[in-house]
């Protein structure tokens, strides 16, 4: 049975872990050969080996997302070893540290938008002429509610997540001619290890309860929605932004 | 993909466009569906589904009247077996009286229609939905909800209802495990906008429909379907009173031109 992603080479980035894994192993589940991108090579391995024991034609490759040259060699390389340009481009990868105003430095902001924001630019810099190539392409962006509902101390990280809607709208109306789409995901809370861990239980109670589906959200559920954006079910679905949070931000508190 | 397999589904306005091009895209995922529409043309998106083995069950009627949305709900409960999801999708343009001459009897029709029509398979959706702790419902709003100039003033005012429609009766539904979103289409060829793609081709521009969106083109009936597969199954099972825009992108950025409509 073909999937909606069949043969399509997928590039995701922060893919070794929490959304990124997922939605690698549905992109995989759909048919998908996929580039699983993260800075740390030793995380990946056992990420491509699962991937790779289900029969998916996955591969690693190890890049920090904020330097630019890297960005580009890896997509030669991309596309040499699958021998076929990459289609789909999912843009998942963060470092994020949380901080009140007073405390935020220097390396922490440099750190977070070389990642959060740079990273995105180089790797859809890098990945659009291949899209080009083949006649198109899907490009998802993650952001997060945060953009436009801040959580506490996310003064850089509801910056660099804003920064994220607003680059993904700029380059949908610049990329639309060569047929390539770019659209964003803003995830509410999701429950993966790293962002359970930095909040307290009388927090996460609170939050559970401001939900109208009562529960954070799983790796797996955005993933629903990075394969929907990825496939051509969204053919017609250009520079949106779909929240996926549960209704979390739906009402007044 | 059969994403909907076993499910039971409505979809309202069913007859033609984007109605019939979901029922039959629901249909291809495994649902069973009432499709609902007010004229004839409602039983023959019943008859090409069955022409490709799906199930179907038609109902003509009108899905703006509160007796007949009771109705389709216990049809769809007796005769499919139950009801998991509610494609409210009846609309009607509005005129383009200029503002200052519409009277209130337009105004109540297209709310009626647009609006109304939502809240009712809110409300009866809602109550078996509500009562098995699952479901979908699904609205049919517009771009020109939330942009000027991309249709009648009436019907615009109708569709950002829907889409706070989407968001309250989500939060009303809080706990209860049933979600409600809209889709957003742009410029769609249906039988609602008919009139301007034929115009445009009587005229020879038929090139230029949808310029002003990012994609250059207008959508089709079934990429609006693919949305609403999207939103009746689980793959948006943490999407929740969200307004999702299927429309080459014309809300999302700064406009290229005007909308001829």
């Amino acid at each position: 049975m073909n999937g909606r992603l069949q043969d399509r080479v997928c590039v995701v980035t922060g893919a070794a872990r929490g959304i990124g894994l997922a939605i690698a192993e549905r992109f995989g589940r759909e048919g998908a050969r996929v580039a699983c991108v993260d800075v740390s090579a030793r995380r990946l391995e056992p990420t491509v080996a699962e991937l790779v024991s289900r029969s998916v034609d996955a591969r690693a490759f190890a890049v920090d997302v904020g330097r630019r040259d890297e960005v580009h060699e890896m997509f030669h390389s991309i596309e040499s070893e699958f021998a076929a340009p990459v289609a789909v481009l999912v843009n998942n990868a963060v470092w994020a540290r949380f901080q009140p105003l007073d405390e935020i430095d220097r390396e922490t902001v440099d750190r977070m938008f070389a990642c959060g924001v740079d990273g995105l630019i180089w790797t859809m810099q890098a990945a659009a002429p291949q899209m080009e190539r083949r006649g198109g392409g899907s490009i998802i962006n993650l952001s997060s509610v945060s953009a436009s509902h801040p959580a506490k101390d996310s003064i850089a990280y509801s910056a660099l997540k804003a920064g994220v809607v607003g680059l993904t709208r700029a380059a949908a109306m610049e990329l639309s001619p060569k047929r390539i789409r770019v659209n964003a995901i803003a995830p509410g809370m999701i429950g993966t290890p790293t962002s359970i861990a930095q909040f307290d239980e009388t927090t996460i109670v609170e939050r559970r309860a401001q939900m109208p589906l009562g529960r954070f959200g799983e790796p797996e559920e955005i993933a629903g929605v990075a394969a929907f954006l990825a496939s051509d079910d969204s053919s017609y679905v250009q520079g949106a932004v779909i929240t996926a949070d549960g209704g979390w931000t739906v009402a007044a508190k | 993909m059969r994403r909907l397999e076993g499910r039971r589904a409505i979809v309202t306005g069913g007859g033609s466009g984007i109605g019939r091009a979901s029922a039959i895209r629901f249909a291809r995922e495994g649902a069973s569906v009432l499709v609902v529409g007010r004229a004839e043309n409602t039983m023959e998106t019943v008859d090409l589904i069955r022409a490709e083995d799906g199930k179907a069950l038609g109902m003509v009627t009108d899905a703006a009247v509160e007796a007949n949305v009771e109705a389709m709900v216990q049809r769809s409960v007796s005769d499919l077996g139950g009801l998991e999801i509610f494609f409210a999708n009846i609309g009607v343009t509005g005129t383009n009286t200029p503002l200052l001459e519409q009277t209130v009897e337009e105004w109540e029709e297209v709310y009626r229609i647009n609006t109304i029509s939502c809240f009712l398979a809110i409300k009866y959706a809602g109550r078996h939905m509500t009562a098995q702790r699952y479901g979908s419902i699904i609205l049919t709003s517009s771009a020109a909800s939330l942009r000027a100039n991309a249709g009648a003033i009436s019907y615009s005012a109708s569709k950002a209802a829907v889409n706070n429609l989407a968001q309250t009766a989500a939060n009303a539904f809080a706990g209860t495990g049933v979600r409600v979103n809209a889709v957003l289409p742009g410029l769609v060829e249906t039988q609602l906008t008919r009139k301007v793609f034929e115009d445009a081709r009587a005229r020879g521009i038929e090139g230029k429909l949808g310029h002003v969106t990012p994609m250059k083109r207008p959508g089709r009936a079934d990429e609006i379907a693919a949305a609403a597969a999207f939103l009746a199954s689980d793959d948006s099972s943490y999407v929740d009173g969200q307004m999702l825009s299927v429309d080459g992108g014309v809300s999302s950025t700064h406009p290229y031109g005007r909308i001829a409509l």
